[in-house]
């Protein structure tokens, strides 16, 4: 990748790329991720989620829904490459088709999107990137957030495992902050937890280098069915 | 270097032993296709290789053809490597169902992984009903299935799975080896909806509230129809969510329905025991079918 040697030359390079991930991992992006709670309101509004419940939850969620995530994120760093010349478009198609069939409910799966095309949308809005300019402008396919991170994050230079890890991590951040809100979760235990789950998502970053699109895994029935029976609660924090 | 699985499709084990790995290997093929002259939808054709069989195609009195899908052998052995292949041609309708459950048996050590490759396609305008019986992997089983359907412009389908935990009733929860479950929806030549799911109890706990929680049947019902639009099936959603409403009995079985990306939707079910399961599903099948084709959904008449 031209930003791995722009990095190994220039130093700086590196460090620029590094505060840019930081940045776009940063859970205050204003991209619209504090309304999404992707099924976890349902979970808790029925009484099946509660604080105790959550680390071992989330570590589980990592294992199967984070891996599907990982993958596509590191799929998309690859169509980043400079030096292919052009933007592989029908593979980017793809990719987040295949990443919307494997999202049932649906309005998970529009979330989903919504972040990604906002995520786009942010950092097209911070320079020059022809091929995220190009990867936004197809439409109407959906733009997953976890591809438009590792499509990002490939064409700003940023190494493949570590926009993973970023990706896992902010992901995870997310969902916890949901929790704040849904549950009486205080800051101190919710920060536990985060720091806690950081070994799971080394663990799920490694388990995704090995696996194909076609063969990551993910069974998480129950959540699926409290994210499909989002629309029918009366009262709701979170779009989805 | 070489994987585990490789060196089973190589007859060999891991150690480069040859080993005895038993099964047997059978397809069957079943084409289906509407009759001109009666509009009925008749058993065109069919390929079948021992254990799999269909004895005829039985008519129904609304012209679709129901089949029952026989494995005479009981069930799924270990090595069994097994192959269905449907064609539901243009216009035509057919209700696919089994005859029991479809057990799979603890193998021996030794042998391979049991593989069951469902290939699908409905026609233009044409219609599947696919309503079988649960899949219950005994205790050690090794079960992995794949399934692709196409659906083409017009298709319909109604497509369901029930994944039981095991002999429920002798106590056997969720002692099985491993179940993969690989299902690739296609409309259109679009993806819809695609699943991959492996279960391995022994490395990760199915009854985490990340995965199962409580319930141990797990039920996904696809229902389909290429080329309704968003609008008609935000509709059906909710109709069908009404009724799963009425369904639902808390800490017992639960249902969501959601729209998929395009052409249909999924429901799932998850339920503590097996025995409502069918029940619940049917009033499900029904309310669909009288939403998208405006009859009633007939429940297969079973041979056994």
């Amino acid at each position: 990748m031209q930003g791995d040697l722009d990095c190994a030359v220039n130093p700086q390079v590196a460090e620029l790329a590094e505060l840019r991930l930081l940045h776009l991992a940063d859970s205050a992006l204003p991209i619209g991720a504090l309304a999404h709670s992707f099924g976890l309101e349902s979970l808790v509004a029925s009484g099946v989620l509660q604080v105790a419940d959550l680390p071992r939850f989330l570590d589980g969620y990592l294992e199967e829904a984070g891996l599907v995530e990982a993958v596509f994120c590191r799929e998309a760093h690859g169509l980043a490459d400079a030096n292919a010349g052009k933007f592989a478009t029908q593979r980017w198609i793809e990719l987040n088709e295949c990443l919307s069939a494997r999202k049932p409910a649906r309005e998970s799966c529009a979330g989903s999107a919504a972040l990604g095309r906002n995520f786009l949308q942010a950092v097209i809005a911070l320079g020059d990137f022809p091929v995220l300019r190009t990867a936004l402008e197809i439409r109407p396919t959906m733009i997953h957030h976890s591809a438009a991170f590792g499509l990002v994050s490939g064409v700003i230079g940023i190494e493949e495992n570590r926009a993973v890890l970023a990706f896992l991590h902010q992901w995870i951040a997310s969902l916890v902050s949901a929790c704040q809100r849904l549950l009486p979760l205080g800051q101190t235990e919710a920060t536990r937890i985060l720091w806690n789950l950081k070994p799971a998502m080394i663990q799920t970053a490694r388990r995704s280098a090995a696996c194909s699109i076609d063969d990551a895994c993910c069974f998480t029935p129950l959540l699926d069915c409290g994210a499909m029976e989002h629309p029918a609660l009366s009262t709701r924090l979170f779009i989805s | 270097m070489e994987t585990i699985l490789a060196a089973e499709e190589a007859g060999r084990g891991i150690e480069g032993a040859s080993l005895p790995l038993g099964g047997v290997q059978a397809a069957l093929s079943v084409d289906f296709a509407r009759d001109p002259l009666t509009s009925s939808t008749i058993l065109a054709g069919s390929h079948q290789e021992p254990p799999l069989k269909v004895v005829r195609a039985f008519a129904l009195e609304d012209g679709s053809a129901l089949a029952h899908l026989h494995n005479v052998s009981g069930g799924l052995l270990g090595g069994d490597r097994l192959a269905l292949t449907v064609r539901v041609g243009a216009g035509a309708s057919v209700q696919l169902t089994t005859t029991g459950a479809t057990r799979v048996y603890r193998p021996r050590e030794e042998a391979r992984t049991v593989t069951q490759l469902n290939e699908i396609s409905v026609g233009e305008n044409a219609l599947l009903e696919y309503v079988p019986d649960a899949i219950i992997p005994f205790a050690g089983a090794r079960y992995s299935q794949r399934t692709t359907i196409h659906l083409a412009s017009g298709a319909g389908l109604f497509w369901w799975e029930i994944l039981a935990p095991g002999r429920e009733a002798r106590g056997e929860i969720f002692e099985y080896d491993r179940v993969e479950m690989r299902t690739d929806l296609v409309a259109l030549g679009r993806p819809i909806a695609a699943e991959r799911v492996c279960l391995e109890p022994r490395r990760r706990n199915i009854s985490d509230l990340a995965r199962l929680g409580p319930s141990r049947y797990w039920v996904t019902f696809y229902v389909c129809r290429v080329g309704l639009n968003t609008q008609t099936w935000l509709a059906a959603e909710q109709r069908l969510r009404d009724v799963a409403a009425g369904l639902t009995r808390s800490g017992e079985i639960l249902f969501g329905v959601s729209a998929l990306v395009a052409h249909g939707l999924v429901i799932r079910c998850l339920a503590r025991r097996g025995r409502g399961v069918l029940g619940s599903l049917h009033p499900l099948w029904n309310e669909a079918k009288l939403f998208l084709y405006d009859r009633e959904a007939v429940p297969p008449r079973k041979v056994n």
